[in-house]
């Protein structure tokens, strides 16, 4: 890391300002506004995921077209009805069983953002596909500092089984590199305000800048790489890909040492945000601060392509927030209680608040003529639509953003039956500049609004 | 009771139609009349419900019937047969417009395929198995860099990743290592470098230094040629910004013209103030240096020499007396205080690390590559190569060459070694087999990795790696020996919360969010006194070598006051886990652990279904098969009502989900006497808790007690096992396969042998080809 980038984190400590401009000038809040780091009009993609699906009645809207009525699930949007579209009917084939027996949620959450049809194995040959965020940053990635980033408010899953004999990387994973390299997900803010805008306040003084341990990371990094290569030579197959997945991460992350010098020498992103603690013992503060920092994160322009991850696929977390004490994935087991679907809602309900929180966020944000939001493709939803059911066809998907524009108007469209969700990647792909002509299982290109 | 028809260690394989029937390197199984009995039954069988799509040139999915008329072509066509296992199990075959196999003939189908294609045989040098390289989790993670620098990072813990397979986070298949944990590693790895070696600091120095004609004059005369000459009074001086406070020494060099009664007598004046005076005896033309020590703000300072007493006398005859003072040159110095390392703060990690440092030019490669020829031995776990040594040692000394201190070169080189994949992964060498067995063995130091990171989630120990290098880990007396120490040792510890936290699902425990309103006594403390419960009570089987059986059933546990107010136990005071009997209660052993059957429990309410399934599961080995897929019939059907045990009851009417609830509740039912946080009770509001079931083949059981009792009575054998195999697992970092049937009944049978001592099936396992030999991946 330069020495510039060191003394920009001093100045951001000192002030909570991080600054390009002349000291004065940064301070004064009228500049503020007309700051913005990232291009104007640059198409962000963005996906935001909750588990064990919906309580559906309350979730589609009667009427279709522009003028749909929001339903009691998705009234928090009312603030950004003109920028939301609901699309039904979308189907997740590779969610289904196809001969493999129970673990749809383990399958739900690893055919999400993939299409693919997840092996079943609860370790050896995981297999899954390439997803969509990963497409994406495979393209565009290149002219931010991070590629992507895969964000999430918990960990992977930690003991047992995770789902019937799916191993846990299925469930606790939506964004893979390829279709067996599952992307961890960052859910610890202070991480990742580090990651974003540099890291504790020590690292800020002069003496810093000479920092061997700085100073010498690339040659370690080029030692060894070169060692992993010689390694290679000695081990078996699957060892080999292994050692792949590490050589791949050490370039990745040499790489993006280098575009961080490349963004402190045009130096522009500024923001005005205290570095959170760590992870908060409170569900609403942990998200809000994971949420804040998914909007700076495209705000900055530190990266296009964000997941998002609100629990693991299957999560029995209880909501206690919203007084509910029965677990969420027992929950959705229903069978047709009224009350429990009423308690279901009630958690569908709170999810929506988190989504309207970070749509208000973006929304706030100014880029020229648009907001951020406008310049969104934004994908709320799960990969199952009814929990007691474990259907993959009905999805609840909602689509946040115009664009930047392509979309003139939001509507509710119900789209034909088994109508693949990946016909709208495939579309969301396009606009990102991927030339391609298919994505998953998709069947065509899917046009909205 | 019946355990579902599961074929043992079954492995999906969806690879359907590029199978190579007859094509397998499967060891044969010799003649099994047995076998060949219910090949008779069930080949008409299979021709009568499959023959129709599944024989011929144009059979459906390739597979041809008439191609197998032996139990040994079928097990060479395994991969094939798991699959047709597994569809006919879920009913998927045939399909829906066929002809149905009837439940008892399609009984006899499973389990003859199970038998057939698990026909291992054991003489015959079977596959041990390949184990995917494993990274380092983010316990051993931390362990290792405690143990191989003495510092402790925590930090580790918040690392991402970690994914589980088979029940366990130490899974080489499933531990991934993306670019974000990289990013981890590396600032880890300068901040471990950081702490563990101290480097002294590089003595920050700062100078100035003017020429006497440089020099600024107020008043008393002029700076020219070689020197600030004044002749009268007056000051030379320097404007100097001053970069930190302290002190600073002050170097004058000076000559004067002397004359009168006294020498030349000059101040030096800080911003105006006097600080120190000095006198100046010697004569122009010999200068002399006058040091003087001052303590300066930072900032910026006039630094000026004052000419104190001046003198002229004419008297009148030529002979002029005149004194003047002459400053040559000023230098200032400024060393920043604290700048020396102090011995007393030096960290045991960085002796440890630097055993040697060089005297001087001459030994410094020398001990350079001494030092780092240890810390590669120690950083790999194993003898490092000259070429290994020799890329660190090129490093350090290029650090070397930058100017750095030979300790900041040692800490380069821990920096890197710490981001070398033979430090993260646990490297074993593909080898070639040697004399007459099919498959290698691991090297002596991949063995002592293995039993270390078994045992103690950490790297060898400075004992291990001296039996390694002597070759003596395979002397089964000295492994015995070793096994019981490292038991012992508290680093044991390490495999009791890392192997049973995620065995019993203990881990579980901390995000369990049971009902505030409901159980209002439940808190932290009360958690973790529940998962210290088993964890204690695990250790002591394991420490005093009891048997294994003690899990399933015992008469005591560990409990402290308050875990033991929460059980109704009298008499346990203070907070301190202690040995309590449980003679006359209910509880006993593992399953009425509260730590169980809270992680069993949904947050309002217990569950008699995940109890079940965790029995059968955890305890006895056989998951039950996972609920069909979809379940679309439930949505025609009205709600559910009544009791718990109601619900369940009209759930279990519905054929496509009787067969595992039969086995599953009952199992459950009979813990209901514990509420959802492991409370005994004996009503669930009003209703009066019913722990009675009846298990497939007529067998009753009522509440904890007789279920114990069952288990232990007839399911000993299917714990043990279940037992062994979870160990192994955990031990070899992979999933069972069907050729470890061999090496678990090998274990077995000596565990049987021992009275099931804890230290045989641990010992086993290190010993058995699993655990020593590198096998394939079939």
């Amino acid at each position: 890391m330069s020495a510039k980038r060191i003394s920009r984190r001093t100045l951001l400590r000192a002030s909570g300002v991080c600054l390009a401009l002349p000291l004065l000038e940064a301070m004064s809040p009228q500049v503020r506004s007309a700051m913005s780091m990232a291009p104007n009009g640059k198409l962000r993609m963005g996906f935001f995921y909750v588990p064990n699906g919906k309580h559906m009645p309350d979730w589609t809207p009667n009427t279709e077209g522009p003028n749909y009525q929001l339903t009691k699930t998705l009234e928090a949007l009312a603030p950004f009805r003109k920028k939301v579209s609901v699309l039904t009917g979308l189907t997740l084939d590779g969610a289904r069983a196809h001969g493999d027996g129970g673990g749809d949620h383990a399958r739900s959450g690893a055919a999400f953002l993939t299409g693919a049809h997840p092996r079943k194995t609860d370790g050896a040959d995981i297999q899954n596909g390439v997803s969509v965020d990963q497409v994406a940053a495979q393209e565009i990635g290149g002219e931010t500092r991070f590629a992507s980033l895969e964000l999430g408010l918990e960990g992977s899953a930690q003991s047992g089984n995770c789902d019937s004999g799916y191993s846990c990387a299925y469930s606790s994973n939506l964004s893979w590199r390829n279709s067996t390299s599952p992307l961890a997900k960052e859910n610890n803010p202070a991480a990742l305000f580090d990651r974003l805008f540099g890291s504790n306040p020590s690292n800020g003084k002069a003496e810093d800048i000479k920092d061997n341990a700085q100073r010498y990371r690339k040659s370690i990094l080029d030692s060894v790489l070169e060692e992993a290569n010689g390694l290679k030579r000695s081990l078996g197959q699957s060892d080999q890909r292994k050692l792949d997945e590490y050589m791949y991460s050490v370039r990745e992350v040499e790489n993006r040492l280098g575009r961080a010098d490349l963004v402190v020498k045009t130096d522009g992103d500024r923001v005005d945000y205290a570095r959170p603690a760590g992870v908060p013992k409170e569900l609403d503060e942990h998200c809000k601060l994971m949420l804040d920092l998914y909007t700076l994160a495209l705000q900055t322009d530190s990266t296009r392509v964000i997941s998002f991850m609100f629990a693991n696929e299957g999560s029995n977390r209880a909501y206690t927030q919203v007084e509910i004490s029965e677990g969420h994935h027992e929950l959705s087991h229903h069978g047709k209680s009224p009350e429990k679907q009423e308690k279901i809602a009630k958690i569908n309900r709170y999810h929506m608040s988190k989504l309207a929180y970070l749509l208000a966020k973006l929304d706030a944000v100014q880029e020229g003529e648009r907001t951020l939001l406008d310049n969104c493709m934004l994908i709320y939803g799960s990969g199952i639509s009814d929990g007691d059911r474990h259907n993959h066809d009905d999805l609840p998907i909602l689509f946040c953003g115009t664009a930047a524009g392509r979309i003139k108007q939001a509507t509710h469209t119900k789209f034909s039956k088994e109508t693949p969700l990946c016909n709208l990647y495939l579309w969301m792909l396009t606009q990102m500049g991927v030339k391609t002509d298919s994505f998953g299982d998709s069947k065509g290109v899917l046009k909205i609004g | 009771m019946q355990f579902p028809n599961r074929p043992y260690f079954v492995r999906v394989v969806t690879c359907f139609t590029a199978l190579m029937f007859g094509a397998t390197h499967l060891p044969l199984c010799g003649e099994d009349p047995e076998l060949d009995k219910q090949w008779q039954v069930v080949q008409p069988l299979l021709n009568q419900y499959c023959g129709d799509c599944h024989t011929g040139d144009d059979a459906q999915a390739g597979i041809r019937l008439e191609k197998f008329e032996s139990p040994g072509q079928i097990l060479q066509g395994r991969k094939a047969w798991l699959k047709i296992s597994q569809q006919i199990e879920a009913g998927i075959m045939p399909p829906a417009q066929s002809e149905p196999i009837p439940a008892t003939e399609k009984v006899k189908i499973l389990e003859f395929i199970q038998a057939a294609t698990n026909a291992v045989n054991c003489v015959k040098d079977p596959n041990p198995g390949k184990v995917t390289v494993r990274r380092l989790n983010r316990f051993e993670y931390a362990n290792t860099v405690r143990d191989l620098t003495g510092v402790e990072y925590p930090k580790a813990f918040d690392f991402p990743g970690d994914d589980v397979g088979y029940g366990f986070d130490n899974i080489g298949d499933v531990l991934t290592l993306p670019p974000i944990l990289l990013e981890k590693y590396i600032e880890a790895a300068e901040e471990i470098s950081k702490a563990a070696i101290v480097v002294p600091p590089p003595g920050k120095k700062h100078t100035s230094e003017w020429t006497g004609s440089q020099l600024k004059i107020d008043k008393g005369g002029r700076a020219s040629g070689n020197f600030a000459s004044l002749s009268s009074a007056g000051e030379a001086y320097a404007q100097e910004q001053i970069p930190w406070p302290g002190s600073y020494k002050l170097t004058i060099t000076a000559s004067g013209d002397q004359a009168g009664d006294e020498p030349v007598k000059a101040a030096v004046v800080i911003d105006g103030k006097q600080m120190k005076t000095i006198s100046i005896p010697n004569k122009r033309g010999e200068p002399k240096d006058y040091v003087v020590t001052l303590r300066l703000k930072s900032g910026r300072r006039k630094i000026g020499i004052e000419f104190l007493n001046d003198f002229y006398q004419d008297n009148g005859n030529g002979n002029k007396l005149d004194r003047n003072l002459m400053v040559e040159h000023v230098k200032l110095e400024g060393e920043k205080a604290g700048t020396k390392i102090d011995e007393s703060q030096i960290p045991e990690s960085h002796k440890k690390l630097i055993s040697q440092t060089p005297t001087g030019e001459t030994d410094s490669e020398e001990v350079t590559r001494k030092v780092i020829q240890r810390l590669v031995n120690r950083a790999f776990r194993r003898p490092a190569t000259q070429e290994e040594v020799e890329r660190w040692v090129g490093i350090a000394q290029q650090v070397q060459a930058d100017g750095e201190a030979f300790e900041a070169s040692i800490q380069v080189v821990l920096q890197g070694l710490l981001l070398s994949p033979q430090f993260l992964f646990r490297i074993e060498k593909q080898r070639p087999a040697v004399g007459s067995t099919k498959y290698a063995e691991l090297d002596e130091f991949e063995v002592a990795t293995r039993i270390s990171y078994f045992l103690w989630s950490t790297m060898p120990d400075d004992e291990l790696f001296r039996l390694a290098a002597k070759g003596q880990l395979s002397d089964p007396t000295i492994l015995r020996g070793q096994v019981e120490r490292m038991l012992k040792d508290r680093r044991a510890n390490q495999f009791v919360e890392n192997f049973v936290g995620q065995w019993l699902q203990l881990r579980k425990l901390d995000e369990f969010q049971p009902s505030q309103q409901q159980f209002p006594q439940f808190n932290d403390a009360l958690r973790n006194a529940m998962k210290r419960e088993t964890f204690t009570f695990f250790a002591s089987v394991m420490r005093n070598d009891e048997s294994v059986l003690n899990l399933l059933d015992s008469d005591y546990t560990y409990l402290n006051q308050s875990l033991a107010e929460f059980y109704g136990i009298p008499d346990v005071e203070g907070e301190q886990f202690r040995r309590v009997s449980l003679a006359g209660t209910v509880r006993g052993g593992l399953l009425t652990q509260a730590s169980i059957l809270a992680v069993t429990s949904n947050p309002t309410r217990t569950s008699p279904v995940k109890r079940g399934k965790f029995v059968l599961d955890s305890l006895l080995g056989t998951p039950p098969p996972a609920a069909p897929p979809g379940v679309p019939e439930l949505k025609e059907k009205g709600e559910l009502t009544g009791t718990l045990r109601q619900r369940m009851e009209q759930h279990r009417a519905d054929p496509a989900c009787a067969a595992c609830h039969q086995l599953m509740d009952p199992l459950g039912f009979a813990l209901e006497n514990f509420d959802a946080v492991g409370r005994w009770r004996v009503k669930d509001g009003n209703d009066p808790i019913d722990a009675s079931g009846e298990l497939p083949g007529g067998i009753k059981v009522d509440g904890a007690v007789a279920l114990r009792k069952l288990l232990k009575d007839k399911y000993q054998d299917r714990f043990v096992r279940c037992l062994i195999e979870k160990t192994l697992t955990y031990s070899i970092g992979r999933g069972l396969d069907y050729y470890d049937l061999c090496t678990v009944e090998k274990i077995e049978q000596q565990l049987k042998q021992s009275d099931y001592r804890f230290s045989t099936m641990i010992f086993e396992i290190i010993r058995s080809d699993a655990f020593q030999k590198i096998g394939s991946r079939e």
